[in-house]
């Protein structure tokens, strides 16, 4: 008997909590990003009210605004529908922000997220509905050529409509800078691009800068350098661990690195600043190169708007085995939760999200759409950019987006030894080979 | 025969439950999900102990052991001894040296996360005030690239930690001073003692206990450091201020391997409570406290 009622104490007591835990939760996970409710009645043929949750990273003002009002324009058209935002940090939902969200009570109806691995994970682990039917529907159609679903197609479905397309490194460069100490054109070739190198140096400029405090900006740079030099294949395998990245190959793509360290043709600060602080250098012009992503050009806008300056890819390699117009990028986009009970309904609400007003919208907020807008784009910049992405043969995946993590983590730490002067390639490959061996499973 | 009754239950239940689901689930979770391989989503794999063997061949988290001893050996100077000696100056007696107190107390009010941020910026290389002031001095061959120096990166780190901390364990020695009876001090003076023996002879045995409870708190909050190596340096360059803490953020949830992350965090656990338990151990060896 008294066993009896302490188990029937502490059974209600967990009852009661976990009750408690769950309506919490639902109210947790509601706070955590912006929301916004407005309910009315229904238009589109059913009165049942419902929510459709979106999740995604916290975006900059300009472009939240323009979210702002395709909710409010679905939600007029949809009124029994509620559109709610759920934004977290971008470094949370990159790692484990979105798991966690999946995961949740309240799962998310659509989400962001990057083509390629991180997406196959997804539908793998059954989180991604097959939109091949709705891409074929009024709204959708005919907005996107097959090229920009590379990493979204599996099995013959496609599993993501795609909204921009980011490339992540070119190397920025000051044009008055550069005229100033004679250079005339920028370099195609990488023996040019060290001889440009050194004459900034001779100037008493910082040739290059980056703050690599955080792995992934040189990761990022060095990455597409390697494929360069041992071939897009031979990089994904080593990525996917089909193969060892301690090999020759890898080790003179790596050598490349070493000879930046070892000439002082980039900031000896290097690893012990972030990305801003490696910006810095560039917008008060002590350094002449700064190698980024395409979302330089917001930033330039904001901290440098009289700077003068253009970027190019990555100069070709002598004797590199890959393709030497390849391109550094992501494809991004939208999927849609394949356990949402509104499948059809988060649909149309990206139909509107690519619809021509709202694409030209998310461009003037400094968004790179794929869909066409009702206005053509007209900075030249952002112009080149999409040309670049959309004329190359090859587009290399980032680390970071387009496999393992852990991989992605170890081989940015070899980046970030080697480019510091601290390892030379062969020993920082085989620590990289060391680091990776516990997850060939 | 004993009467059972209920309401004894009952009025702990709250108590009992709050610490269950607080504490005790999370560690029980913790220790559970260290025999998986695991994401924190999808399919859940046992793999027995291999998580453990794993993290007994990882370098860096073995590394990021040394480097939380070598913080912690430089912070009992830092902050504890440091400490102590401003305690001592400022119970000397002299004018002006509550003013001394209010300054050396001040950077324990500010919060860690902005500690940081401003130590960052005297450190930064190329717009540093640290850089700034040597080429001032013409000493421009003492410039380094502190926190992105693997020789200097850890140091620094301590520096700033010694900034922040020293204060608060000034207050604490100095509560403990205030309260020795002035006569012993009058006595001391009679007897031809200076301000050094009265520190060393007198102060310090007599807040033995108090410097016992700090070098513990001190041990024991180096395992415990986080916010000021995420900040300045998150363990970088090259791993070279990786601390445990830091470490096991990266494994979790920079890398998403939930298993491998909970078998670090249960060594870590391991770790500290043998930590505890030695330093526990010898304070009953050494409980020689002085009468007042």
């Amino acid at each position: 008997m008294k066993k009896a009622i302490i188990g029937l104490a502490v059974l209600s007591s967990v009852a009661a909590l976990t009750t408690g835990c769950g309506s919490s939760n639902s109210n947790e996970n509601a706070a955590s990003g912006n929301t916004a409710s407005t309910n009315a009645g229904a238009t589109n043929g059913s009165d049942e009210k419902f929510t459709i949750r979106l999740a995604d990273g916290s975006p900059g003002d300009e472009v939240l605004s323009v979210w702002n009002k395709v909710k409010d324009m679905y939600e007029k058209a949809h009124p029994n529908v509620t559109v709610e935002f759920v934004l977290q940090d971008p470094q949370l939902y990159q790692t484990m922000g979105l798991p966690s969200l999946l995961n949740g009570e309240n799962a998310p109806d659509i989400y962001f997220e990057w083509a390629g691995d991180r997406l196959k994970t997804r539908v793998h682990d059954g989180f991604a509905a097959d939109l091949t039917s709705y891409l074929e529907q009024d709204g959708l159609k005919g907005k996107f050529s097959e090229g920009n679903f590379v990493g979204m197609v599996y099995d013959n479905k496609k599993y993501m409509i795609p909204t921009d397309s980011q490339v992540t490194n070119v190397i920025w460069y000051n044009k008055k800078i550069f005229s100033k100490v004679g250079i005339t054109q920028p370099p195609t070739t990488w023996d040019e691009f060290m001889a440009d190198c050194e004459k900034l140096k001779a100037a008493n400029y910082i040739p290059i800068t980056t703050g690599n405090k955080d792995l992934w900006t040189a990761g990022n740079w060095n990455a597409h350098l390697i494929s360069r030099v041992v071939g897009e294949q031979a990089y994904a395998d080593a990525m996917e661990l089909k193969s060892p990245f301690n090999t020759p190959e890898f080790a003179k793509a790596m050598s490349y690195m070493k000879q930046l360290w070892d000439n002082k043709y980039i900031n000896d600060s290097v690893n012990g600043i972030n990305d801003d602080e490696g910006a810095a250098l560039f917008f008060n012009e002590r350094a002449a190169m700064y190698p980024s992503g395409g979302w330089f050009v917001s930033g330039a806008k904001d901290k440098a708007p009289d700077m003068e300056y253009d970027y190019f890819n990555l100069p070709t390699m002598p004797d590199g085995k890959g393709d030497q117009g390849s391109v550094i990028g992501v494809l991004e986009g939208y999927v849609v939760n394949k356990n949402s009970k509104h499948i059809g309904a988060a649909v149309d609400y990206l139909k509107v999200l690519e619809s021509p007003e709202v694409v030209t919208m998310l461009s003037q907020a400094g968004s790179s759409m794929i869909a066409p807008g009702s206005e053509p784009e007209t900075d030249p910049t952002i112009l080149k950019l999409k040309d670049m992405m959309d004329n190359t043969k090859s587009v290399v995946s980032p680390p970071d987006t387009g496999y393992n993590l852990e991989v992605a983590d170890a081989l940015n730490s070899a980046t970030a030894e080697v480019l510091g002067g601290v390892s030379t390639p062969e020993q920082a490959l085989a620590k990289l080979d060391a680091k990776v061996a516990p997850l060939k499973k | 025969m004993h009467k059972f009754r209920l309401s004894p239950y009952l009025f702990t239940a709250p108590a009992v439950l709050l610490f269950s689901f607080t504490i005790l689930l999370p560690i029980v979770m913790t220790f559970f999900f260290s025999f998986y391989d695991w994401n924190g989503f999808g399919t859940m794999k046992f793999i027995g102990f291999d998580n453990y063997v794993r993290a007994f061949h990882d370098h860096i988290y073995l590394l990021s052991y040394w480097h939380i001893l070598i913080y912690i050996i430089l912070t009992i100077f830092l902050e504890v001894f440091a400490g102590l000696f401003l305690a001592g100056l400022i119970t000397v007696k002299l004018k002006g040296t509550s003013l001394f107190r209010v300054a050396f107390f001040t950077p324990v009010m500010l919060p860690m996360l902005v500690t940081s941020f401003m130590w960052r910026f005297v450190y930064n290389s190329d717009f540093g005030l640290l850089n700034a002031v040597l080429k001032f001095l013409h000493l421009d061959s003492w410039t380094n690239v502190w926190l992105g120096n693997p020789h200097t990166a850890l140091y620094a780190l301590c520096i700033v930690s010694g900034w922040s901390y020293a204060g608060f364990y000034m207050t604490i020695f100095y509560a403990g001073i205030q309260r020795i009876p002035n006569d012993i001090y009058e006595s001391a003076y009679l007897d031809g003692a200076t301000e050094r023996d009265i520190f060393f002879k007198i102060k310090i045995p007599m807040i033995k206990n108090l410097v016992e409870v700090a070098l513990t708190l001190c041990i024991l909050g180096g395992f415990q450091g986080f916010d000021l190596f995420y900040v300045m340096t998150n363990g970088g360059p090259y791993n070279a201020t990786e601390i445990v803490t830091t470490y096991l953020v990266k494994v979790v949830f920079t890398n998403g391997s939930i298993g491998y992350g909970s078998a670090l965090a249960v060594v870590m656990t391991l770790v500290v409570v043998g930590v505890g338990v030695v330093l526990n151990m010898l304070k009953r060896n050494g409980n020689e406290t002085l009468e007042y």
